[in-house]
Formats: structure tokens, C-alpha cells, sequence
């Protein structure tokens, strides 16, 4: 049985309510999409609760998929839930004025622990802007093809490609 | 299902690239994924991961119950369009299979029915009531053989009595 083939079967299990799939489906997809949150937000309580919903969605909205690529499919929601958190946090910051400067240093440059401060890769993603960020990191995380981001992100495949090679070749001139 | 796997990554920058800075940017893009790689994110947590499997578990029946709701309600708006269409066919198709009839007060004339005329009206129906009564006789005679047994005549004549009544005399 090839990959496909098991995780059409899992996906199928996870549409009839099984929870054994509904684990495996997640042995199979919490690192890489923790991944994908942790380099997007830099902080592992926020990725960790990020995960969690992530996978509270997939249980709620599996009955909706109706085939195609299921890592595109897995991937717009986990970028839906990141946007959320975002909004979530801007409203949070309107409501705290008064800590208003604080929280932009978090924003753009991250607080780590020692275990995280050694992460340079991390340190220098949020030097780039946030559109590149998501894009690359969707990218790397949800091994979609450019078609499939494109088609994600709404937006022309063209646009996808200037943009990915962009922020590619501008990481790297920042981890040199 | 992976994407990534089945693109040609060289033919796509080539579509919007001239061949040689496509190429260039194939590197690029390679290079900077290698990158990626060489810098894992770090993994969850096996605690966060059992909670996860844990509150996945916890919500399976509170879906399946939904599931079922929503299953319910599918099958019971479809049995309601189907009643509702059914029961508008049967009375459609009742409504095409009746043939409207009128029934007329058939032995008193339509002219005594849409005359104004009350006097005149009263001297006809005491008319037709005589002729009723005649014919009534003449009838009961035919048949008890009472005529002189000149059946054929005596139809001919109640017949003609008849149109004359169908025809010209309430006409007028």
C-alpha cells in the first residue's frame, strides 16, 4: 500500500468518526504544522494552543473535504487559524494601549527562551515581512506545489513564485 | 498527494523567467529549502500531543451526535419536499381529470330562470306544470295499454309535444 493509498484510508476512517485515524492523522501532521506555527508566531505556548485548535477543526470540518490535495486542504485551515490569532492579538493590543510599545517589540522581534535564542533561522525570519513569512513557511510546511499555494492564497502563480524567490534569496543573504 | 513531488520546478520559473534566470532562481529557491531543513522548528511536545489524541477522543461523540442531527433533519426536509410534492400532483392531476359540470334546474326553462317578469312567469309555470301533468297521464296510459294499443302514434305525438315544449313555447 503506498502513502497515498494510507492516507486516503485514514482520511476515510476520520470521515466516519474513527478515532484510531483521527490519531494517526495527527502522529502524521502535528510536526509539521507545529513547525509551521512555531516559525510564524516564534513562541511555543501560542504554537502549541495554535496545534491544538488546529486539530479540534480538523475533527469538526473533516466531513467537509471533498478530495484534492488533503496537506492544501489541512494547511488553509491551519493558515486561517494563524490569521485568527493575529486578529485575535491586534484586538488584544487596541485594548491595552498602554502596553502598546511593549507588545510591538514582540512582534517584530520575538522573545526566547535560551532553548529558542540559539534559533537563528528564527530570529531572521521575522526580519522579513509578514506576507513573505507565511508564504515561505506555508511553502516549506504544507509541501504544496506553487499551483496549489497560488490557488490557496488567491492570488496568480506568478505573484506566488516572485514573491517565494524573493524572500528565499533574501533569508538566505540574512543567514549568511 | 504531495504536491511539491510532481512540479517541475524549472519549467514553471521558465514560463516567467527568461531560461537562464530561471535556472538561477531554481537554485535559489533550493538552496534557501535546504536551509529550512538544516533548521528544524522544534517538535511538539508527546503532552501535547496525547492531549490532542485526548480531546479529539472527548469530541468524537458530540460529532457523531451532530452528524446524526444533521442527518435527521436532511431526511425529514426531504420527506416534507416529497409529501408536498406528491399531494401537489394528486390534486393537480385530480383537477385535469374532473370535467366541470353544470347541472341545470333542468325542468323548469331557462327562460322563466333569467326573466324579471313574475306575473308572466307564474302564468308559464302553471302552463308547464299542466303540460307536465298531461304528459305525466299520457305516459301511464302508454304504458297500462289504456290509448287503444295505437302505440307508435301515440309516441310520435309525445314526442312531438316535447320538442315543442324543448323549443318554441318557453321561448317566448
Amino acid at each position: 500500500m503506498t502513502k497515498n493509498d494510507d492516507l486516503a484510508q485514514i482520511i476515510i476512517g476520520c470521515k466516519n468518526g474513527d478515532s484510531e485515524c483521527f490519531s494517526q492523522a495527527v502522529d502524521m501532521y502535528a510536526s509539521r504544522c507545529y513547525g509551521y506555527f512555531y516559525r510564524l508566531t516564534g513562541n511555543k505556548d501560542v504554537s502549541d494552543e495554535l496545534l491544538s485548535t488546529l486539530f479540534v477543526k480538523l475533527v469538526e470540518k473533516i466531513g467537509s473535504y471533498r478530495g484534492g490535495s488533503f496537506e492544501s486542504w489541512l494547511f488553509r485551515i491551519a493558515s486561517n487559524i494563524f490569521h485568527d490569532y493575529l486578529r485575535s492579538k491586534q484586538r488584544r493590543r487596541k485594548l491595552f494601549d498602554e502596553r502598546k510599545k511593549q507588545l510591538e517589540l514582540e512582534v517584530t522581534e520575538p522573545k526566547y527562551t535560551d532553548s529558542e535564542r540559539i534559533d537563528k533561522l528564527q530570529v531572521q525570519l521575522h526580519k522579513l515581512d509578514a506576507d513573505t513569512r507565511e508564504l515561505i513557511m506555508l511553502r516549506f510546511y504544507s509541501q504544496a506545489s506553487f499551483k496549489e499555494i497560488a490557488k490557496m492564497r488567491s492570488e496568480p502563480i506568478g505573484t506566488t513564485l516572485s514573491k517565494l524567490h524573493r524572500g528565499l534569496k533574501k533569508l538566505r543573504e540574512l543567514m549568511e | 498527494m504531495n504536491g511539491q513531488n510532481e512540479e517541475n520546478l524549472k519549467k514553471l520559473f521558465e514560463k516567467f523567467y527568461p531560461a537562464e534566470q530561471a535556472q538561477r532562481a531554481v537554485e535559489d529557491v533550493q538552496k534557501a529549502e535546504q536551509l529550512l531543513r538544516k533548521h528544524p522548528a522544534p517538535e511538539p511536545d508527546d503532552m501535547l500531543i496525547a492531549n490532542i489524541k485526548a480531546e479529539i477522543a472527548m469530541r468524537l461523540p458530540l460529532r457523531r451526535a451532530d452528524v446524526f442531527r444533521r442527518l435527521a433533519y436532511k431526511v425529514a426536509t426531504v420527506a416534507a419536499a416529497v409529501i408536498i410534492v406528491t399531494a401537489i400532483s394528486v390534486s393537480l392531476f385530480e383537477k385535469g381529470d374532473r370535467s366541470e359540470k353544470v347541472v341545470y334546474a333542468s325542468i323548469i326553462p331557462r327562460a322563466i330562470w333569467e326573466s324579471d317578469n313574475i306575473a308572466a312567469d307564474d302564468v308559464d309555470l302553471a302552463i308547464l306544470t299542466a303540460e307536465m301533468e298531461q304528459i305525466e297521464d299520457e305516459v301511464l296510459a302508454l304504458q297500462w295499454g289504456e290509448n287503444g294499443g295505437d302505440g307508435d302514434t301515440a309516441v310520435t305525438e309525445l314526442e312531438m309535444e316535447l320538442i315543442e315544449i324543448d323549443s318554441d313555447f318557453w321561448k317566448g
